[in-house]
């Protein structure tokens, strides 16, 4: 039956009627629990919580949830580590960060490792709620603070003369993740542009598909400088 | 650190001494040369052969001594040197029983010659100033002592005692600087470990007081109070850990956006990169004040809660950074009938200031909200 679910392309009108299965990974009881319960309570199945990075990929391979809550700070663990061997194991399991520590470099890694969305730890039970309904559909939740580090990836990447092509914002994308960054919403974003917010949320599932690209581009170009690619063949 | 660079900092004096086996060897050569060259007008050429073959074993013997001794053994260098000195007088010693009286009156170089100086060095390696001075001291003495007229010997004394001195400094100075660069590696260590261990303990209570604001704001009343003060908290402690004190890069600059992201509270949104963005610090200082100042404007005229959203983008040839805000808008020249009524805030804080900094500013207001767009250069 949970493959049933995994494998169902959900829509956005019938997105609540399904049960999402969900993951929470946490270092401190007090949260993992809170945000169980609160999910709970909505009718979101919380299917497994994890305290540390071994142990999230350990579970999450088991129990296969739908969305992972990450949390960023995992005590000796980071949860960088955690996406990265998640997603290695489970390329289709939907990754949400939920950090308290707003350490923004570790937000721009988690989401280069493949997180598709970014929440603050103090954002209410039922932003919590609406968050983890888009991140099961596969819709990036932006905040204008992710937004704002995305944005300046891409600048600094356009900025560093690179070997070869490296993925680049088309323009308008450039455009709608500003206005993201400046705190409108999709809505108020279609509204400006003249298009329709799903149009504008597609933009920015894009732009965060072509910095993981970028990220992927960057570490290959990297192991190719080093000659690992040779070792690699062997394997 | 690497292995070679903490030898370093343990012993700092090694370099010194290997260069001190080298002159010792050089200036065996050269005295032991003098000697054989010379052979024929020895009082006893057995003894001169026999002062030469002393002067090579106790070189032999020092150098290995020197090069860092026995191992594992304690460094007993400077004992050695004690030793080289007296081993070194004794064979200056010899100068009477070796050469002939005609040789001494002829002023022809004391046993040892050039030689002799080693252990001056040695004992400045060792001893530093102190170490170096005393053995000039008895070095010069037994020269004069040795040698039929000591006023000729003057040059050489004032050499021994230059060398003595100008090493043992060198030695000084080096082990109070590797000293000093111990200390500060240590104090990094401990430094980083300390933020190391803060971090957790921040994260927690930073933990803890999200989950106050968030739990608050759903039970609302008093407890909604609590938990917008705990929000409040929350935010500064956010933006202590990671804004810290501005960084400076190597150049002086400050980081912009670490500047911006102080100015961060639950009401106002900073978005910035994720690398830092160096500016001149006067720059900087008065960005972030014309930022300051145009949130406290939507303080004032939107409302103490109205959200803002502050966006600095780095360009690369220069910064841009949007302050906006979704009241009411600005009413047509309401801006320019303030500053006619005397009322400079706006246009002196915000306009003003962007403008000494040869940055543009504009402000695109209408029913939508309110956006100040600033533009500077880097130079």
């Amino acid at each position: 039956m949970r493959d049933g679910v995994r494998g169902h392309r959900m829509d956005h009108q019938d997105g609540a009627g399904v049960t999402i299965t969900v993951m929470v990974v946490d270092d401190h009881p007090i949260w993992r629990e809170g945000v169980a319960r609160d999910l709970t309570e909505r009718g979101i199945h919380v299917v497994a919580t994890a305290p540390d990075a071994d142990a999230a990929v350990r579970i999450a391979v088991a129990t296969r949830p739908q969305v992972v809550l990450m949390d960023l700070f995992l005590g000796a663990t980071s949860g960088v580590q955690a996406i990265a061997g998640i997603l290695a194991k489970l390329p289709a399991t939907r990754i949400l960060v939920l950090s308290a520590s707003g350490e923004h470099t570790d937000v721009l890694d988690a989401v280069k490792a493949g997180a598709i969305g970014y929440l603050v730890k103090s954002a209410g039970a039922d932003e919590l709620l609406a968050a983890v309904r888009r991140t099961a559909e596969g819709i990036a939740v932006f905040t204008p603070g992710l937004a704002g580090l995305v944005l300046g990836e891409f600048r600094r990447i356009a900025g560093t003369p690179a070997a070869g092509p490296t993925p680049a914002l088309t323009e308008r994308e450039t455009e709608v993740l500003r206005l993201v960054a400046k705190g409108l919403t999709a809505r108020q974003i279609g509204e400006r542009l003249a298009v329709s917010h799903r149009t504008v949320e597609s933009h920015v599932q894009n732009t965060l598909r072509k910095l993981q690209l970028a990220n992927r581009v960057q570490l290959v170009r990297y192991a190719l400088e080093q000659g690992w690619a040779d070792e690699w063949a062997d394997d | 650190m690497t292995v070679s660079s903490v030898a370093v900092l343990e012993r700092p004096l090694e370099a010194l001494w290997r260069g001190l086996l080298i002159y010792r060897v050089l200036t065996l050569v050269s005295a032991v040369a003098v000697i054989l060259y010379m052979l024929e007008d020895y009082a006893t050429q057995v003894g001169a052969i026999l002062v030469v073959a002393v002067m090579c074993g106790w070189t032999a013997v020092t150098g290995y001594g020197y090069f860092g001794g026995l191992p594992g053994a304690r460094d007993l260098r400077g004992r050695l040197a004690l030793v080289d000195l007296a081993v070194t007088v004794a064979i200056m010693a010899t100068t009477p029983l070796v050469q002939t009286a005609a040789q001494v009156g002829a002023d022809a170089p004391v046993m040892g010659s050039v030689w002799t100086s080693g252990p001056v060095l040695a004992l400045a390696l060792a001893g530093g100033v102190r170490g170096g001075l005393a053995g000039a001291l008895v070095v010069s003495a037994a020269l004069l002592l040795v040698q039929a007229r000591p006023e000729r010997e003057l040059g050489d004394v004032q050499l021994l005692f230059l060398a003595g001195l100008t090493v043992g400094f060198a030695a000084t100075v080096l082990l109070r600087s590797a000293e000093r660069l111990r200390r500060a590696v240590a104090s990094q260590a401990a430094m980083a470990e300390r933020d190391r261990l803060a971090r957790a303990v921040h994260d927690g209570v930073l933990q803890v007081l999200g989950y106050l604001r968030r739990r608050g704001a759903e039970l609302g009343g008093d407890a909604g109070e609590l938990g917008r003060l705990a929000g409040d908290q929350e935010f500064a402690l956010r933006g202590l850990l990671v804004t810290g004190p501005a960084p400076v890069d190597v150049h002086g600059r400050h980081d912009l956006a670490a500047g911006l992201r102080a100015l961060g509270s639950p009401r106002v949104t900073v978005s910035a990169p994720a690398h830092a963005v160096y500016l001149p610090a006067h720059a900087v200082d008065e960005l972030v004040a014309v930022v300051a100042a145009a949130l406290a404007n939507v303080a004032v005229h939107v409302g103490v809660d109205a959200p803002a959203w502050v966006l600095l983008e780095d360009l690369g040839t220069g910064v841009e950074i949007s302050v906006r805000d979704e009241g009411p808008g600005i009413p047509a020249g309401r801006l320019a009938d303030a500053a006619a009524q005397g009322r400079l805030g706006v246009t002196r804080s915000i306009r003003g200031r962007v403008l000494d900094l040869g940055g543009e500013i504009r402000c695109e207001t209408g029913s939508g909200g309110t956006e100040w767009i600033i533009r500077t250069e880097r130079a």
